[in-house]
């Protein structure tokens, strides 16, 4: 049964900052997925030579890559920041990431020089770790957003049937 | 009803391919799907013969390669010797030429950076690295 | 993932990749890969493959016993190369798994003056304008002066300092009658080290 009438003013208050915060987590996690896309799709040629770097694909499914990855990512974070297709968003930039470091720790063991990262030819200076650290970093707010919407969603379910 | 994951992700991926299928509309004279140089910097046996007297071949190869066979009338220009042998290739170089540089085959590297170096340190205009090389010049010319 | 069990041969590399640091009068960059037989069956080398002809490589044996160790020497022939190098060695075995590996050999060489462009032209009949030379010193150098002096004298080079470790070195033909042709000798003070660029009066291009 719906309660009705106002929610208390303390908890209306609690709760309007948690969403407030997530909202800030979103718009993090966006505005780097944007900023990230953002610097690949202006330099696809780049970017194509910065994933045949990795030496684990074709030349043509680089430069493929290079022109889709980017728009991916931007649409994905818009999704975050719109919340349009925020979950569908939330699972392609999760498993982007996934992948992403996963190819830098192969190509680390196979002693190949990688100079790319999420960030494209701009990160190029990083080191191994501070890739990782970042690639990590970025998706413990994909994942802690994630879980925030699959609870979310069963919080709803709940009061729809209560 | 709202769609599911995998379908919101499916109608994502489609949304990305539009912006995408348009940047590569854009810059496909900037880059080729066959080989990591710009089609614009790479040319075929056959559109270099057409140009005839105004191309000048130049062999990136080693000089062992180049002194057993090479392209008739080309001059040897490569990394081990660049300072050498760069003053003689400029001395037969002007304006409205076209420069054709090739290595062994469309996978050895030389020809690049050798024009590369064309481009950047005497800032020539009309240099071009010759699609398949060595290789390919004796295909066409049997 | 499903491990194998049972004998086999595995060659453990200590780095698959090696940066050097060549100076400046180094003739060869060499890059030693170091190895380790850790399976429990001898390892072959079915071939040892350079990606250019500016490096050669050479393993120390053909096959390395278990428990073994050994390298693989990379000899990097610098030549007139500049700037940052990378070049691969593809080593073939008969392991059961990881047949090829790619041995990685960056060298950064240092370049004491960065010359652009290094061929300055005029047509003939162009007007015998000042073309101008940039110079910029390598990070790694300190050159406070230079000396310019041209092979011919149909063309005259006077250099300026422009600062922050950059000169500036104008060109200017007598006349542009003549298909005449200089090599521009520039010596920094203090270097042993001579650095060279070209100014030509070209054939006007022919009208078709």
């Amino acid at each position: 049964m719906k309660t009705a009438g106002k929610l208390p003013t303390i908890n209306y208050q609690r709760s309007t900052n948690r969403r407030f915060v997530w909202r800030i987590v979103d718009f993090a996690v966006a505005g780097i997925f944007i900023y990230a896309g953002a610097l690949k799709a202006f330099d696809p040629v780049q970017f194509a030579n910065d994933i045949d770097n990795y030496k684990m694909l074709p030349w043509p499914v680089s430069v493929a890559l290079a022109f889709y990855l980017p728009w991916l990512e931007i649409f994905c974070a818009l999704g975050l920041v719109f919340r349009f297709l925020y979950r569908g968003a939330l699972l392609i930039l999760s498993a982007s990431i996934v992948v992403f470091t996963l190819a830098t720790i192969a190509a680390k063991l196979r002693g190949l020089d990688i100079t790319c990262g999420c960030f494209g030819h701009a990160s190029q200076n990083w080191s191994f770790p501070a890739h990782l650290v970042t690639n990590l970093a970025i998706l413990a707010g994909l994942l802690a957003l994630s879980f925030k919407a699959t609870s979310g969603n069963r919080l709803q379910m709940r009061s729809n049937f209560s | 009803m709202k769609s599911s994951l995998v379908g919101q992700a499916v109608i994502l991926a489609a949304l990305a391919l539009l912006p995408a299928a348009g940047e590569a509309i854009y810059f496909r004279d900037k880059i080729s799907w066959r080989s990591a140089i710009a089609p614009s910097e790479m040319v075929t046996v056959e559109k270099a013969r057409e140009w005839g007297d105004t191309a000048i071949w130049v062999d990136a190869r080693p000089e062992d390669d180049f002194a057993n066979n090479h392209v008739p009338s080309a001059i040897s220009l490569n990394e081990d010797r660049w300072n050498e042998l760069l003053p003689q290739f400029l001395a037969v170089w002007s304006p409205g030429k076209k420069t054709v540089v090739y290595c062994s085959s469309l996978s050895c590297n030389a020809s690049r950076e050798v024009a590369h170096r064309l481009r950047k340190e005497a800032q020539l205009s009309d240099v071009f690295v010759l699609e398949g090389g060595w290789e390919a010049w004796l295909k066409k010319k049997r | 993932m499903i491990m194998c069990l049972g004998a086999r041969a595995k060659l453990k590399w200590e780095q698959t990749s090696v940066e050097l640091h060549p100076a400046a009068t180094d003739k060869q960059a060499v890059g030693h890969f170091k190895y380790q037989n850790t399976g429990t069956t001898p390892v072959h080398f079915k071939s040892v493959h350079a990606s250019c002809g500016c490096t050669t490589a050479q393993s120390q044996k053909e096959e390395v016993p278990p428990g073994e160790k050994g390298e693989i020497t990379a000899t990097f022939n610098i030549g007139d190369r500049t700037g940052t190098q990378v070049k691969t060695v593809t080593v073939e075995t008969d392991e059961a798994t990881n047949q090829k590996t790619v041995l990685t050999l960056k060298a950064e060489i240092p370049q004491q003056l960065e010359i652009t462009p290094n061929f300055v032209f005029w047509k003939q009949g162009d007007k015998p304008d000042t073309k101008t030379i940039n110079v910029k010193v390598g990070k790694d150098f300190t050159v406070k002066h230079q000396k310019v002096t041209s092979s011919t004298p149909d063309f005259e080079a006077k250099v300026e300092e422009a600062g922050k470790g950059e000169f500036k070195i104008d060109v200017k033909p007598q006349d542009t009658s003549k298909v005449v042709a200089s090599m521009l000798t520039i010596q920094p003070e203090d270097s042993q080290k001579v650095f060279y660029a070209t100014a030509r009066i070209t054939n006007a291009p022919q009208v078709q």
